[in-house]
């Protein structure tokens, strides 16, 4: 028996609620059970069985939120096998078990440490230089692109069952991410050099002076191993104290 | 009104921002003019969402690593800046956003301890979950995964207003008192902002990253001078 192509999309969008009650002990269980029970429902009319189904899929689970798409889908894969009697009960959780760690590693250095901070930087450089109607085109890019990479590996994942992990290969995350790190650190240039240039428009290089230092010094100390937020203090002040010993010196910022 | 307004948008952000979607929406680039606008201040909201972006790019959720509240921290600071600066009929300068990030930027911090006493007590959520199964109740069990928003979304409804109020009280009060800190204050928030670009930049950890941010905000920063397109 084969899940419906509604059942489908139903089971997609309940994998946007799969962290909603992310907790210490199971981490994603709950939404995972959550997302995928529409399909256990389709492939298991008796109420014993669907039940035994829905506590395999309440075990331990934790994943990056976009690549576990691939793993839910992964997962009716083997359920639509295991309802027809084709495999074992354990197969669904011996793929999520192998396909959670790797998939979670790709998830984190590409999205969280790469696509996402690197839209952000855009929108950040993009509000700065042109107003809001590039922050709403920078969203909007951003989350077509997720989405349609969520969904892609939700396909995927269905349609290869393991046979996935060559898919996610061949997109060569990682090799982007180290492309999108790189342009990051541009883009957090760019914008910082805009928000230091806008913040102290209409006054003395002096301020501006002010941001370089705390742009530089900042990356340093970060480097160092500095804290943020008491770092950021320690910026205002610096800041502060010294325009006030130039403005005794008779500058002024 | 204006407190409801935001203890409204700071609650739903922070159930964008790991139980449902995150599309990038409680990012405080995204949030901050969603929260001036609420207030009656798009334009606060957009000076100050790009510091706030780059001071807190790196707070992403690793695996089961809890980052600070970037959300919480910024639905504060955006709804204190714009509080206060309306208070003082200056709107949000660089001294309004100067003191108000300093007086509550420290929620974010706090935020983080909400998050993990939220994941402490969703465990007995999945728990009865697992009960209600076991006693035939798989629709009962399942939407306790949905019941997991409603405490994030309670934690920023109560705290990002809270500390809103603390800085729009504060804050104008400090300047009136103290109308000759405002330029040093200005002059810490150019700092700040500086720094906050240097986070950004950090928080990629790419190879030659230091080289790559240097060059471009210093041509940046000289060409945007030069051509004088704020003043």
């Amino acid at each position: 028996m084969r899940v419906p192509r509604s059942t489908l999309r139903r089971v997609f969008w309940r994998c946007l609620f799969l962290q909603a009650a992310w907790n210490r002990r199971g981490m994603q269980n709950l939404g995972f059970a959550y997302a995928i029970d529409p399909a256990l429902r389709r492939l298991y009319a008796d109420p014993a069985r669907r039940r035994e189904a829905l506590r395999r899929h309440l075990g331990t689970f934790n994943c990056h939120p976009y690549t576990a798409a691939a793993i839910v889908g992964g997962a009716i894969h083997h359920e639509e096998r295991v309802a027809a009697g084709e495999e074992p009960e354990s197969a669904p959780l011996e793929y999520k078990q192998i396909l959670q760690g790797p998939l979670a590693a790709v998830g984190d250095s590409f999205f969280w440490a790469g696509l996402r901070p690197f839209f952000g930087a855009l929108a950040a450089a993009g509000t700065l230089a042109l107003g809001w109607p590039a922050l709403v085109v920078a969203l909007v890019l951003y989350n077509a692109l997720q989405m349609w990479l969520r969904w892609s590996f939700f396909r995927a994942g269905y349609r290869m069952g393991d046979a996935v992990v060559e898919r996610v290969a061949s997109l060569s995350l990682p090799r982007w991410a180290g492309r999108l790190r790189s342009g990051g650190a541009v883009l957090a240039g760019i914008a910082g050099g805009l928000l230091g240039a806008r913040t102290t428009a209409g006054t003395a290089g002096f301020a501006l002076a002010l941001a370089a230092a705390g742009a530089f010094g900042g990356f340093f100390a970060l480097s160092r191993g500095a804290r943020l937020l008491p770092s950021a203090y320690g910026a205002i002040a610096l800041g502060a104290v010294a325009a006030l010993a130039f403005s005794r010196l008779g500058g002024g910022p | 009104m204006d407190y409801l307004l935001l203890a409204l948008v700071a609650g739903l952000a922070a159930v964008e921002r790991k139980g449902f979607l995150q599309a990038m929406l409680s990012r405080p680039v995204a949030l901050a003019p969603v929260a001036g606008l609420a207030l009656g201040d798009l334009h606060g909201g957009l000076v100050l969402g790009p510091p706030l972006e780059l001071l807190w790019l790196g707070a992403v959720n690793l695996g089961a690593a809890l980052p600070p509240h970037e959300t919480l921290g910024a639905a504060a600071v955006t709804g204190g800046a714009v509080l206060a600066g309306r208070a003082l009929g200056t709107g949000v300068t660089p001294a309004v956003a100067c003191l108000t990030l300093a007086l509550v930027a420290a929620l974010a911090v706090l935020g983080r301890r909400t998050d993990s006493l939220i994941e402490e007590w969703n465990v007995r959520l999945a728990a009865r979950a697992e009960a209600l199964l076991e006693e035939g109740s798989p629709r009962a069990a399942l939407r306790a995964n949905l019941r997991g928003l409603l405490l994030p979304f309670a934690a920023s409804f109560a705290l990002a207003p809270l500390a809103a109020a603390v800085a729009a009280f504060a804050v104008p009060a400090a300047l009136h008192r103290f109308p000759g800190a405002r330029p040093p204050l200005a002059a810490g928030w150019a700092a700040l902002c500086g720094f906050a670009a240097a986070a950004g930049a950090r928080a990629f950890r790419a190879q030659r990253g230091f080289g790559l941010f240097a060059v471009s905000f210093a041509l940046c920063a000289v060409a945007a001078r030069l051509a004088g397109v704020w003043r």
